[in-house]
């Protein structure tokens, strides 16, 4: 999964995505969680980021289902009678409610966890046609995350050493941050632009990323996949 | 204000608040999951977000507050989602869409001010037609339709209020206050604003 095509799997994975939107289906919605985790798995994400990851989604999932269960609107919903596996129309609105957020989010994991950030913003470039001073300037912001980062963890150090807590998000933590951002920022940006990185002018690539046939394989594969649903189910 | 057009400091500029305010919405994102653990038991876990709601707007309408120019609310919305996906959101890929959804609510408000107004009335409408776009698109994609239509009225109602103090009081003091550190001179927020001192390491 990791070395495909940053656009177009974006492409297919949005595409499943809205294609379930559409569709009233707890056991499809439970499907496309399990192959996400198994996609990931395979694809050498390791196990306990995983779970990590999960756990706020298994909790709203959780919260998701009693508010399916319990609000439930009893006219128009979509659901014919075959398709009552469990008899209570609750549980199986709770449990579509759950689903959904479910597969949402192996999804968006699957595509977050597998893509490299760089890859990514070079193949919309060249997939997408990005204009290129949003290539540079994306490519720049994501540059200055590592310092900010670190910008952060030394303003708490501040902090603890001088005995105060504070909050993870608290103003005095974001507002040296968020100053000294926008200060990089701008110095970045001058330097940038006297190197001849304005975005104006006509550039050429190293190494422009191309579409593979593994590319056009995965696409075709996620394709037959709605299409065998849409077909069964 | 200058010109209209981008500059590449804008759009770094937009692309760093995209990526604080990502950071922002994954931690209180965690926050709204544990109220709604709270809430859940009684049906109510999605009022936890509902009150928080507000947060996800605070891109938008900072970064138009501070820039000043046509787009620039649709597009750091964008680029906060699309940099909230990639650090792991639990929301899956239409993260992306929703950033859309929301930058254009907030856009639509400061378009009609034809970009003139920037002041608590223009920031606080700007979140709150974020609030009535995105509740649109819940409404199918989250299967809200399939909820009780009075559990639906309270919840929009609180994501007005919610939205009118993260984007509009929260984001205003935010700007304000970083206009005063004087580092953003070189933005329209800088230009007329009143710098006492500039900023150094040891303030604050």
């Amino acid at each position: 999964m990791c070395s495909i095509n940053p656009a177009i799997k974006f492409i297919s994975l949005l595409a499943v995505t809205f294609f379930l939107a559409y569709r009233f289906d707890p056991v499809l919605n439970f499907a496309v969680f399990l192959i996400s985790v198994a996609a990931m798995l395979l694809s050498g994400v390791r196990l306990k980021k995983l779970c990590l990851y999960m756990i706020p989604v298994l909790i709203v999932a959780v919260g998701m289902f009693f508010t399916g269960y319990r609000f439930s609107a009893d006219h128009s919903m979509p659901v014919t009678t075959a398709d009552f596996l469990i008899s209570d129309s609750r549980w199986w609105n709770g449990l579509a409610q759950a689903g959904r957020v479910l597969a949402y989010a192996g999804l968006g994991y699957l595509f977050a966890l597998t893509t490299d950030r760089i890859f990514l913003i070079r193949s919309f470039k060249d997939q997408f046609h990005l204009p290129q001073i949003f290539v540079y300037g994306l490519l720049a912001a994501w540059g200055i995350v590592p310092h900010m980062m670190q910008e952060y963890k030394r303003t708490k150090a501040a902090f603890r050493a001088r005995g105060l807590s504070v909050v993870p998000v608290s103003p005095a933590l974001l507002k040296p941050l968020l100053v000294k951002s926008v200060r990089w920022s701008e110095e970045l940006a001058i330097a940038m632009e006297s190197k001849g990185f304005s975005g104006h002018e006509k550039r050429t690539d190293y190494a422009p990323v191309h579409i593979q046939i593994k590319d056009i394989l995965f696409l075709i594969v996620c394709a037959a996949f709605l299409f065998a649903v849409a077909l069964l189910r | 204000m200058k010109t209209k057009a981008w500059e590449l400091k804008d759009i770094i500029m937009m692309a760093i608040l995209g990526v604080v305010f990502s950071a922002v919405y994954l931690a209180v994102f965690d926050g709204g999951v544990l109220l709604s653990t709270l809430l859940a038991p009684a049906g109510l876990g999605n009022f936890s977000f509902e009150i928080i709601y507000g947060v996800w707007f605070m891109a938008a309408t900072l970064a138009a507050y501070i820039i000043r120019k046509p787009g620039v609310a649709l597009l750091t919305e964008v680029l906060a989602s699309a940099i909230e996906l990639l650090m792991g959101n639990s929301g899956g890929l239409t993260v992306v869409l929703t950033g859309v959804i929301q930058g254009a609510g907030a856009e639509l408000v400061f378009a009609l001010f034809r970009y003139k107004k920037w002041d608590l009335v223009s920031m606080s409408l700007a979140g709150m037609m974020s609030a009535v776009f995105i509740f649109v698109y819940e409404l199918f994609y989250l299967n809200y339709i399939a909820l009780a239509p009075a559990l639906l009225i309270a919840q929009l109602a609180v994501r007005f209020i919610s939205a009118i103090v993260f984007s509009g009081v929260i984001c205003k003091l935010a700007g304000d206050g970083l206009a005063k550190t004087g580092v953003v001179k070189s933005y329209a927020i800088g230009a007329k604003a009143e710098v006492g001192k500039v900023y150094d390491e040891e303030d604050d």
